[in-house]
């Protein structure tokens, strides 16, 4: 009695396939997702461009996020900011409108948040400002950027490489940060 | 594998703790002390503590940072009635931070003794070193009914299944007040500027904290009382609470 290796090939072709296009499916997938839906780089709710406000306007970052260096949060400008301007400029451009429709409905902007560090983690704005550090150097060429894309890790170990170069106090006691 | 011993030795070393900027420290007057509880609701609030329900509190697996405990003296008629309020004594010597595998649960530079939840593999060998018995553990991920979420503690982390967790002097508030001190460009914190949330909340001030590195702090001046006392002293784990004892004037 022989057994041919064939035979049992053929009873796993239906498999084989089945996995080997779970697999392609599986990368392709990944593929697709990193280079369209970019989670550093969100499409948001309005195309505000940083690079006009900032970069051309040269609008000061505290201008809009007010409490960065009085709180720990550097606060998204509320519509009425927006509108503080859009009430009288550039009124007619359809992203323009679009803020304005917000502001009639009384609604806040669904902002999709770029920099977000885990609910487990205690960061402050306003240590860091007041220690000196300039926005850019987490945030990037923010004034260069039509749609903001997030620059910086944001994982522990680029947290603690800065704390221990500049030997930040108490900078590497884990409930500096962790809460 | 070597220079973690050589650093777990170092740490271990009598005469470390000496260094640290603040030791914070906490001390309990038992004669003040009515049993009232506030200082467990306080802290149920304050730290995102979970209700954990009728039938795990059955099988002791409740979470309350702080508790009263009771005890009787004497024999019926002569009988006496005495709390103490039980937390976690952030001992300068802790049996639970040598039986952490992963160094969890270590001592900081403020003399606290501190969980790190995100480190916590929930080994839950801290709990049964711990003599004071004051460590919890999350048998489940709890949650909070619909309106209730909107009261927790967004400075203080949702612990979630696997993790231990105990009380931290409510390390939030001291965090808030070194930055408050840092913003008037003073060295130190004030005495009496931080308030763990039961200390707020004593009716009686039964309860002081502050640094005992500071002799003038008013928590220096209650250690110093010849009341003072430490839980469990021969064990040798040197609490940072000092328990004031109660005087029973009747005799």
């Amino acid at each position: 009695m022989s057994i041919s290796v064939l035979e049992a090939l053929a009873y796993f072709k239906k498999p084989a396939l089945v996995v080997f296009g779970g697999v392609a499916g599986f990368v392709v997938g990944i593929w697709v997702n990193s280079t369209y839906f970019d989670d550093a780089t969100p499409i948001q709710p309005i195309e505000f461009s940083h690079r006009i406000h900032a970069g051309e306007n040269e609008i000061p970052c505290q201008y809009c996020h007010v409490y960065a260096a009085r709180t720990p949060v550097a606060g998204v400008p509320s519509v009425e900011k927006c509108m503080g301007c859009h009430r009288s400029v550039a009124t007619d451009k359809p992203e323009i409108i679009k803020v304005a429709q917000y502001f009639a409905d009384r609604k806040p902007i669904p902002w999709i948040k770029v920099y977000d560090v885990p609910d487990f983690v205690h960061f402050t704005h306003k240590r860091h400002i007041k220690a000196g550090l300039e926005c850019a150097t987490c945030h990037g060429p923010v004034d260069t950027m039509d749609r903001i894309t997030r620059q910086q890790p944001l994982r522990m170990p680029w947290c603690v490489d800065c704390h221990t170069s500049k030997e930040v106090e108490n900078g590497r006691d884990c409930w500096t940060c962790h809460k | 594998m070597s220079t973690a011993l050589e650093k777990f030795k170092k740490y271990r070393k009598p005469g470390y703790y000496d260094k640290f900027d603040y030791h914070w420290t906490m001390s309990i007057d038992l004669d003040r002390c009515t049993g009232c509880e506030a200082c467990v609701v306080a802290c149920q609030a304050e730290n995102n503590l979970p209700i954990v329900g009728e039938q795990q509190f059955a099988m002791r697996r409740e979470i309350k940072w702080i508790r009263i405990e009771r005890y009787w003296e004497g024999e019926y008629p002569d009988i006496k009635l005495q709390f103490i309020p039980m937390l976690c004594q952030h001992c300068d010597q802790a049996p639970c931070e040598i039986a952490c595998p992963v160094f969890a649960t270590y001592h900081n530079q403020d003399g606290l003794n501190t969980q790190v939840y995100n480190r916590c593999i929930g080994t839950r060998t801290c709990a049964v070193y711990c003599p004071y018995e004051v460590r919890f553990f999350n048998w489940f991920t709890y949650e909070w009914d619909e309106p209730l979420e909107q009261q927790l503690n967004p400075d203080v982390t949702v612990r979630e299944k696997g993790v231990m967790e105990k009380c931290t002097f409510c390390i939030q508030r001291i965090r808030q007040a070194k930055d408050a001190a840092k913003d008037d460009s003073r060295r130190r914190v004030r005495d009496g500027e931080i308030k763990p949330a039961c200390v707020q909340s004593c009716p009686t001030e039964a309860m002081v904290f502050g640094d005992l590195n500071d002799p003038d702090s008013q928590v220096s001046k209650m250690a110093r009382n010849p009341r003072g006392y430490h839980v469990l002293e021969e064990l040798n784990t040197t609490p940072s609470i000092v328990y004031l004892k109660r005087v029973h004037t009747d005799g």
